[in-house]
């Protein structure tokens, strides 16, 4: 049976130092959210308060109707898959899947069919026998899968289950997980610090600076619409300008900022545009054009360095240094002048909140 | 040239092994042979009523002092690997500084406290449980204690150095598979722990099967055992083919426990296959 | 930095009190000896009835226990000395070329402490003395020197382990010779490690019965042995107030160590 989980108002400290700050979250039934952020945001904190190896100062953690604040850890029914596995090296394959169910009394032929049935659906069967220390890395991690799920838990959750794998492994295991917890059924906690891995896998996502949730939006939203310029930098909207909207007309909104700058940005295209603001674009949402153009952003050319998909230019502007992409037909010189314009599929408006 | 460096290097170490230890042992062990007598040497040894009462008691003295070490120092190094880290390091220096205390202090210690007028017997007639002073030294359970004092501190470091590498997150992965401490202890820490128990128990065991100072001060003559033997025929006595059948036996013997028990260890861990 | 405490963090208290006991068993005993060495009565009794430093004098006025002193220094100094200087080497060559010597090699600087130091020190009597004729001092020596030689090339074997070699080859590589390479930048790499090294050698050498109850010989003797064989003849204090003088000896030179590493070196 699955449960939602929900922290309410969460505190939490290591000695006098506090690594989480009046957290709450909701996580619907059945659904995966991953914390996502730098080592130190508090993700793992999180996860050992929900796991039961830490205790919060402040507020509550509940799953379902149960409060699990202060339940010890082999009271709570999750399955947790921690980032080096913890197998137990002194079991064998089986017996560490089996562990949960020896725990719960499950009796032994019962034990045994399950353990099997959950072996054979992470294609380990023919390992049963197996001691830890005779695993690849993959194999690892499937024992460690296993282990989690075949105790069906009410909450399942992964401490960056991925980061010893190499890059390839990660990238099958990650849709296996997926397709595991679909299947199970289970609500699901991820905690990784590698933003392609929490959006492909995560029905949201929860980005984590310094003990908060800075934004808690599927992954769709938080590619597009970062809610700050520290969301926005994450998912990769290197350039930040501020501006300030001098002029709106038959729904373009003018708006001027350093020294020669001056963008027309249709309010269909960029969504509602703030009097002040900071617009957030990504290298390819700043377009190289002519220098004589009568908009966008003066510039000089830097260096340029060749992605494949385009040539991208590191570009001194009024404002600072900003990263544009340029066409590939027409390679052009460093030191030639140009004005960069936006692309709004590639930009964002942000708050100007954190900059005065 | 390269190729002897490293031969260079360690000749000088390896002769010394040689010349004062693997030289004179082997000469000891092949004295019983050269004297042309070596069966009756060690059928004397082995089947005499009095060297096997000895060799009984040193197997007795060592087996009790390797189990209550064991006992106390799991539990010690239980705790210590456990504790905060100002105070573990608090705790693995106090149990350090006996270690680096000889075995005479140590002993003499023992003396002291089982004496006659020692704090034991005081403690005795203050609590009215003897009416005059017992006999406590020169019995086998002073050299049993004198033992266990020597060796608990190596038991506590040799196993807090084990308990400190087992990964934390093995005892917090079989919590939250629904491990209550017990079973968590049980089912994880405590076979994850059992080959350093085996090498602790192996380093104890051949350690008060051949201590000498202890027995030899607590014990007296009443409490002979074979390292006390063996200084008896070698240096009192000048039974030197005697003392060497007792050499070469020793040997034997310690070399025969440190296999099986390796052999043990091993076994159950299969993890290091 | 201390995580908040969970359930699965806190230990028994009946194991706590536990080890309070086995801790109380450790030290208590060091404490009596302090307590008798103190004492004023003639026999061996704790609590002490008054405090004097007759025993202290009692000592100082043994000439057997000042020479024996002055022995054990000489043995310790040189055994541990020739130790580290056959040690290092030997250290130095497993660590360095461990891929072209054979495995059973180490079985040899372990074998001092596989064989029985009673059976060695009978063995040494018997061959360096006896057979070989060496004088009570050179056999001590050479004694002491074997057995504290694993001491040494396991430590220093622990260092070198940690230092990367390539650091050596790229001294070399600059045109310094492989002999001054090794004291310029290998051997202040190890420096703790033979440090510790050296300490632990020279107090195990410093309290070693065994081997030297058989190669001491009339007239010449180490201290542990001149305690030892004092206690059987006599029952009184004296050997208290010796035993407090080895302590705070091997604490002096703990604390040098502690100022210079840290003690954590010893349980590494």
């Amino acid at each position: 049976m699955t449960q939602s989980l929900a922290l309410d108002h969460v505190t939490a400290h290591y000695g006098t130092t506090r690594v989480l700050e009046d957290l709450s979250i909701r996580i619907a039934a059945g659904e995966l959210v991953s914390l996502l952020g730098a080592s130190g945001c508090g993700k793992t904190t999180t996860l050992r308060l929900v796991a039961g190896f830490m205790t919060p100062t402040e507020g509550t953690i509940r799953l379902g109707e149960r409060d699990l604040t202060r339940l010890p850890a082999h009271r709570r029914d999750i399955g947790l898959v921690f980032q080096n596995y913890a197998l137990f090296p002194h079991l064998s394959v089986a017996d560490n899947v089996g562990f949960g169910l020896r725990q719960r009394g499950v009796a032994p032929d019962e034990r045994g069919r399950r353990v099997a049935a959950m072996l054979e659906r992470v294609g380990l069967a023919a390992l049963a026998d197996r001691y830890p220390a005779a695993l690849s890395g993959g194999q690892k991690q499937r024992v460690a899968l296993a282990r989690a799920l075949v105790i069906e838990p009410q909450l399942l959750m992964f401490d960056e289950p991925l980061s010893n794998l190499d890059a390839k492994l990660r990238v099958d295991m990650r849709v296996e997980i997926r397709e595991l917890q679909r299947a199970n059924g289970a609500t699901a906690v991820y905690v990784t610090h590698d933003q392609e891995e929490a959006f492909s896998i995560s029905d949201r996502v929860a980005i984590m600076d310094a003990g908060r949730i800075v934004q808690l939006d599927t992954p769709e939203t938080l590619y597009q619409r970062p809610n700050s310029e520290f969301v926005a930098r994450f998912v990769g909207f290197e350039n930040m300008i501020p501006l300030a909207v001098t002029r709106r007309e038959a729904g373009v909104a003018i708006a001027e900022g350093a020294e020669g700058t001056r963008l027309a940005l249709p309010e269909a295209e960029f969504g509602r545009v703030p009097d002040r603001f900071v617009l957030g674009a990504r290298p390819a949402g700043l377009a190289v054009t002519d220098a004589d153009a009568p908009l966008g952003i003066p510039a000089t050319l830097g260096l340029r360095t060749y992605l494949g998909r385009a040539y991208q230019y590191q570009c001194r502007t009024p404002g600072g240094a900003l990263v544009a992409d340029g066409p590939l037909d027409r390679p052009l010189e460093t030191g030639q002048a140009a004005r960069l314009v936006p692309l709004a599929q590639q930009c964002c408006i942000l708050p100007d909140a954190g900059r005065r | 040239m390269r190729r002897l460096t490293p031969w260079l290097l360690l000749a000088p170490g390896l002769l010394l092994v040689v010349v004062v230890l693997l030289a004179p042992v082997l000469n000891t062990g092949v004295m019983p042979f050269a004297s042309g007598r070596a069966a009756s040497l060690y059928q004397r040894f082995f089947f005499g009523s009095y060297n096997q009462g000895v060799i009984l008691r040193t197997l007795q003295v060592a087996s009790v002092t390797t189990l209550v070490s064991l006992a106390l120092g799991f539990t010690a190094a239980y705790v210590v690997s456990r504790a905060p880290a100002a105070l573990k390091s608090l705790l693995i220096v106090a149990a350090v500084f006996p270690l680096l205390t000889g075995t005479v202090v140590r002993s003499f210690a023992w003396m002291v406290i089982l004496g006659r007028n020692g704090m034991a017997n005081d403690a005795l007639l203050k609590l009215g449980l003897t009416s005059e002073p017992v006999q406590l030294l020169y019995t086998q359970f002073a050299v049993v204690v004198g033992l266990v004092y020597l060796f608990t501190p190596l038991m506590i470091l040799s196993l807090v150095g084990v308990l400190e590498n087992i990964d934390t997150d093995l005892p917090r992965a079989a919590a939250s598979l629904g491990a209550p401490p017990r079973a968590v202890f049980r089912q994880v820490v405590l076979p994850l722990a059992t080959p350093g128990l085996i090498v602790g128990s192996v380093l104890v065991f051949t350690g008060s099967f051949t201590a000498f100072a202890t027995p030899q001060l607590l014990g007296g003559e009443e409490q002979t055992v074979l390292a006390t033997l063996l200084y008896q025929k070698a240096m009192v006595t000048l039974d030197w083919n005697g003392a060497s059948t007792i050499a070469s036996a020793m040997v034997v013997m310690t070399v025969i426990v440190v296999l099986l028990m390796n052999r043990l260890a091993r076994r159950l861990n299969p993890a290091s296959v | 930095m201390a995580a908040p405490r969970s359930p699965l963090d806190r230990t028994h208290p009946g194991l706590i009190a536990a080890t309070a006991v086995v801790y109380l068993f450790l030290l208590g005993p060091l404490v009596i000896v302090f307590g008798a060495a103190f004492s004023n009565t003639t026999f061996l009794a704790f609590p002490p009835q008054g405090l004097s430093l007759r025993w202290f004098e009692n000592a100082f006025a043994n000439s057997a226990f000042r020479a024996s002193f002055v022995t054990s220094m000489q043995v310790a100094f040189g055994g541990t000395g020739l130790a580290l200087l056959l040690g290092v080497p030997a250290a130095y060559a497993m660590s360095r070329y461990r891929v072209q010597l054979p495995k059973a090699l180490s079985v040899m600087f372990v074998l001092p402490i596989l064989i029985p130091e009673i059976v060695a020190g009978f063995s040494m009597l018997r061959f360096l003395q006896v057979s070989l004729g060496l004088p009570v001092v050179a056999a001590l020596l050479l004694g002491h020197a074997l057995l504290v030689l694993p001491y040494t090339v396991r430590v220093i074997g622990a260092s070198l382990a940690a230092f990367d070699f390539s650091a050596e080859e790229a001294a070399i590589s600059l045109g310094s010779p492989p002999l001054k390479t090794f004291v310029t930048i290998v051997l202040p790499n190890i420096r703790s490690g033979v440090i510790a090294a050296f300490v632990l050698a020279f107090i195990t050498s410093l309290n070693d019965v065994s081997i030297s109850v058989f190669l001491t010989g009339p007239g010449v003797s180490t201290l542990p042995i001149q305690i030892l064989s004092y206690v059987e003849q006599f029952f009184d204090p004296t050997v208290a107030s010796v035993s407090v003088l080895l302590m705070v000896l091997t604490v002096a030179v703990m604390a040098a160590v502690e100022r210079t590493l840290g003690l954590t070196t010893f349980t590494k």
